[in-house]
């Protein structure tokens, strides 16, 4: 009888010892990330029949169990998971935002700083000084288009670097998670027996993983889990784990993709598979985001460069010798991707500044026709030959011939930013007066008069545009032309301010000539004090000259800077967002899961009570067999 | 629900920094009274705030120009005003040389006075702006634009060039004129036509400058615009002069319509009367009709054989106009009535190219004085209108302080109840109570 009391008595003294060591774990890793709260599960030994009845046998633990939903583990790891995404790619925006729109850093300023030093040579176009300020203001400017981009290249290394970074710790994960399969594995040869802290180490590496990389996690019979990634690429299988390594990509060295190595292959995973983590956010902002804007300074740059330079063409510099280029820019990149066969060499040339956008283009030769797809929006056009021109990027096969599926990168406006300067360091090569100037012969007894006249875009100017010409009235409705290059036709009809154009200029006579009367377009030598073309130069300033003639400079800026905003902005509210679904899917898993200390006060309270009962109970047993003893 | 203690102090340490973070942004604003410091606070405001910065810019741009124009329009008044009181002053000569009491070394004193004008005169002509600019050379800043070949004769190294200034978005102001308008594109005689005495006149005629009737008949294509009138004197008592008009260009007489012959002429000349360049039948014999729209008159008594010449007006400068009048006084006269009259046709002649080089003066300044009129109002419209560019940045991007700084002081209020709640809230726990 007392053998019952005293096997009772030690059972509940054992339970109430491992209740007491379970709430002592709780509360010793109420701090731990991915603990989760344990508890012992205990149940009523099976009772010995006697002819009494059932009598019970005392207490057993059945099992320590942790406190775990696999559902709101698994929502909170792709909330996290999703938060670092945006998390990351905020960041990123971030530092675009801080400069875009800068009073010091931003372009603006100094685009303003340079037209109105433009506007101070149309105005004194004589002064060497103030070209002097023209160049030093283009060349704050270039320097800024400089900064702005090299802003932009630090961030694509600063990508590359943390794609690098990120690889390394997904592949220690990915080990490190593969090891505790191994181990759970083991310990799991006591059916019915979970080995929690292990569990919680590998749930929590998970966790850390989806931080990084978007993973997929499949539970296995063995209690061991598989981590999927990309495309469904395995990363670990049982205790073996893949590696992730970083390659340049094919088509553009500059810039480092993700490869997935498997049997000594290395696949490339693509940036639309590798969704969620800090990984992702990279991916998704250096697609996006990182290039867009680059592209879209390049293209300000390339603009303000071209048709600045073009103006300048069409002008007389001091010396009196035509404008020649104040920009230098930079050829599109062209790159061929590293496994074409063929041995074409291609180049690319910008023809009209107006007609570019912002995309990268993609040529791919597939055996009979020239593909030219548009990157931002995966327009193909088909060539049967080269060159093509498309949205003003002229594409040239400079030599060999390309191989069916080679494939050449052509970055219009990437480099431009980092690459443009200023060309001209004589201040009285700016070409601010106009080649021409026309004169109404002093004599003539009628009331025509010459308009100024003009040089006819686009450049080069004709050969013949400063011969002196000269046109005759031989009638009230009539004129002859005479002078090198307008093959000297006569009696040409007369109206009155309507266009005349040879050799490249066009001026207006209006009025009333009469018979005699004499006009002529002459170089404009001496001009020194003409600032016609430095008018024309300012006028670049507000003239819709990008995006297909839509937009100034500073417009097409504008819309970078409102393109960063409103993405940081919204990546912003969304991560916002995103982190209160963390706060709330914590709340919910750490509702089941978390350790409240106050609870496991009360437990440690409840255990030592009952371990106290436990004792008495033996003592009891004690006595009782002590008077049985005491018995004489 | 069970609340683990970890995430009690993750939520109240995030509440914290939250609160903090939006303190951390108000006061970034405050300091910099800028409501929008980058663009993601407000992508739209501070894309168009880039773009009215530009405007803004390029308005004050515009002002600088404006001043620019004004001070270039400034010294071309300048020199405008020297000319036309030397102009006034030249014609007052030229007024007083026409008296008849005047010895001819008096004349002589006036012009070698008129010689030290016509060097000042040269002066104006070539005034640069302080920097060299030559203010009437056109676009040849750098060119002296007048140079003097011979007394009378300046020949112009400029052009007709127009500098311009921007004062507005679409509007480039001229800041000069060239010195073809201004000294050179003068038309002599009535501005139509120009009279002159034959060199070899013995009457004392005084032709008149004439007047036009109908300026489209005189600019009519078959006007040969070139035309001699000749005087016939009877020579007998009583006298009775006639004259002729010659069409120069096709060598006929207008009258008669055949080849000039000797006189007497069909017309009569009375002194004073009026000499019409039109068809007056009779006494004209002439089958075809015509009228140039002309008309002038010859005083005194012309002698047989004198002649006076109708010609379309020319350019004549300032200089040739001022040189005419020296030579007309170095000349003066001797005691025969010819060289009386031929003294007075000079001076005649000088005093109407005065007065149209005044004209032309005049109405250049008049030109000078809209643009420097233009300019102001340019001026004063482009400060309204950077006014309006800085309210409209200021409503952009511009905080306002009494929101900004009453919200700073809620999020205070926020911070210290956050604080002082997440004290009062870990503070209680099971474990003080626990003995």
């Amino acid at each position: 009888m007392s053998e019952g009391i005293f096997g009772i008595g030690i059972s509940g003294l054992a339970a109430a010892h491992a209740g007491l060591v379970t709430t002592g774990q709780n509360i010793a890793n109420a701090n731990t990330p991915g603990y989760h709260r344990q508890s012992i599960e205990q149940s009523a030994v099976i009772p010995i029949y006697t002819g009494s009845g059932f009598l019970g046998q005392g207490v057993q633990v059945d099992t320590v169990a942790r406190a775990y939903s696999r559902f709101l583990d698994t929502q909170l790891t792709q909330s996290q998971s999703q938060a670092s995404y945006y998390a990351t790619y905020h960041a990123q925006l971030a530092q675009i935002d801080n400069v875009v729109a800068d009073t010091n850093a931003g372009l603006s300023p100094a685009l303003q700083d340079f037209f109105r030093a433009v506007q101070e040579v149309a105005t004194s176009p004589a002064s060497i000084p103030s070209r002097q300020s023209l160049l030093s203001a283009g060349n704050a400017l270039a320097t800024r288009f400089n900064t702005l981009a090299s802003h932009f290249d630090a961030l694509r290394g600063g990508v590359n670097s943390q794609i690098t970074s990120t690889i390394s710790e997904v592949n220690a994960f990915a080990q490190q998670i593969a090891a505790l399969n191994g181990r759970i594995l083991n310990a799991q040869q006591n059916p019915g027996q979970q080995p929690n802290d292990m569990l919680d180490q590998r749930d929590t590496l998970v966790t850390q993983l989806n931080k990084l990389v978007g993973a997929s996690i499949v539970t296995q019979n063995d209690g061991t889990i598989n981590v999927v990634i990309g495309n469904g690429q395995n990363l670990v299988v049982g205790s073996q784990s893949m590696a992730l390594t970083v390659v340049p990509a094919l088509d553009d060295p500059r810039r480092l993709d993700v490869g997935y190595v498997t049997s000594g292959n290395t696949v490339r995973l693509s940036a639309s598979s590798l969704q969620g983590g800090s990984l992702g956010g990279l991916l998704a902002f250096r697609a996006n985001d990182l290039d867009t804007a680059q592209n879209a300074l390049g293209r300000v740059a390339l603009g303000l460069a071209q048709s600045f330079n073009d103006q300048n063409q069409l002008g007389q510099d001091l010396y009196g010798a035509l404008g020649g280029n104040v920009f230098a820019v930079p050829a599109p990149d062209v790159i061929g991707k590293s496994t074409n066969t063929g041995n074409a060499i291609v180049t690319a040339s910008v023809a009209s500044a107006a007609a570019l956008t912002t995309s990268d283009y993609r040529l791919t030769y597939t055996g009979a026709n020239y593909d030219v797809t548009r990157l931002s929006d995966g327009t193909t056009t088909t060539y049967a030959t080269l060159p093509q021109t498309v949205d003003g990027v002229t594409i040239t096969l400079a030599s060999g011939a390309a191989a069916s599926g080679d494939t050449f990168l052509i970055q219009p406006t990437r480099g431009v930013g980092a690459n443009i300067a200023v060309s001209v360091t004589d201040p009285a090569q700016i070409a601010a007066a106009a080649p021409i100037r026309t004169t109404a012969v002093l004599a003539n007894a009628g009331s025509g008069t010459i308009s100024a006249g003009s040089v006819n875009v686009p450049p080069p100017p004709d050969a013949n545009l400063q011969q002196p010409v000269t046109l005759t009235f031989t009638s009230a409705t009539t004129y002859d032309v005479s002078g090198a290059g307008t093959g000297n036709p006569v009696g040409v009809a007369y109206t009155p301010g309507a266009a005349i154009t040879y050799n490249g200029w066009t001026v207006q006579i209006a009025g009333t000539p009469v018979v005699g009367d004499v006009f002529s377009v002459t170089a404009n030598s001496g001009g020194s004090s003409d600032g016609r073309n430095a008018l024309l130069l300012a006028g670049l300033q507000t003239k819709n000259t990008l995006a297909g003639g839509t937009t100034t400079f500073q417009g097409a800026y504008s819309q970078l800077v409102s393109m960063v905003g409103n993405k940081t902005r919204q990546v912003d509210i969304t991560a916002q967002a995103q982190n209160q679904l963390v706060v709330s899917s914590t709340s919910a898993q750490q509702s089941v899961s978390g350790v409240n200390l106050d609870e496991e006060a009360a437990n440690l309270l409840r255990y030592q009570q009952a371990y106290q009962a436990a004792g008495k109970m033996i003592q009891i047993a004690q006595t009782l067999f002590q008077s049985i003893l005491d018995i004489r | 629900m069970r609340i683990s203690t970890t995430l009690m102090y993750d939520l109240g340490v995030a509440t914290l920094q939250q609160r903090q973070q939006s303190q951390v942004k108000l006061q970034q604003q405050i300091s910099s009274n800028q409501r929008v410091v980058t663009p993601s606070d407000d992508p739209i405001a501070s894309a168009s705030a880039l773009d009215v910065k530009q405007s803004q810019a390029l308005n004050d741009q515009f002002r600088a120009n404006a001043e620019r124009a004004k001070s270039a329009l400034g010294f071309a008044e300048g020199a405008l005003a020297d000319l036309t009181t030397l102009l006034q002053d030249v014609k007052t000569l030229a007024v007083y040389a026409g008296n008849a009491t005047l010895t001819n070394a008096e004349r002589a004193s006036m012009a070698a006075d008129l010689k030290g004008r016509y060097q000042e005169l040269l002066g104006i002509a070539n005034r640069d702006d302080g920097n060299g600019q030559y203010l009437f050379s056109g676009f040849q800043g750098a060119t002296q634009p007048f140079a003097e070949a011979a007394p009378g004769t300046v020949t112009y190294a400029g052009d007709g060039g127009q500098r311009l200034a921007q004062i507005g978005p679409s509007r480039a102001v001229p800041i000069n004129d060239g010195g073809d308008s201004v000294f050179r594109a003068i038309r002599n005689g009535n501005g139509t036509f120009v009279t002159a005495q034959g060199a070899a006149n013995s009457g004392n005629g005084v032709v008149s400058a004439g007047v036009v009737t109908d300026p489209a008949k005189w600019r009519a294509a078959a006007n040969a615009r070139d035309f001699t009138i000749k005087f016939y004197s009877s020579a007998v008592t009583p006298d009775v002069i006639t004259y002729d008009i010659v069409d120069n260009v096709n060598n006929v007489s207008l009258l008669t319509g055949a080849a000039p012959a000797a006189g007497p002429y069909l017309r009569t000349y009375v002194p004073g009367g009026t000499i019409s360049l039109a068809t007056q039948a009779p006494p004209d014999t002439n089958g075809t009709p015509f009228d140039f729209g002309a008309a002038l008159a010859v005083e005194n008594t012309p002698a047989s054989g004198d002649t006076f010449t109708v010609k379309a007006s020319a350019n004549q400068d300032i200089f040739a106009t001022l040189q005419g009048l020296i030579t007309a006084l170095g000349t003066g006269t001797d005691a025969t009535a010819a060289s009386v009259a031929n003294y007075q046709n000079s001076l005649n002649s000088a005093m109407s190219a005065l007065d149209n080089s005044l004209d032309n003066v005049l109405t250049v300044r008049a030109g000078v004085g809209t643009r420097l009129r233009e300019i102001d109002t340019a001026q004063a419209s482009s400060e309204d209108l950077s006014l309006q560019y800085s309210k409209t940045l200021s409503s952009l991007t511009d905080l306002d302080y009494a929101k900004a700084i009453s919200d700073l002081n809620l999020e205070q209020v926020y911070l210290q109840a956050a604080q002082q709640s997440f004290i009062r809230i870990t503070s209680l726990n099971l474990f003080s109570l626990l003995r």
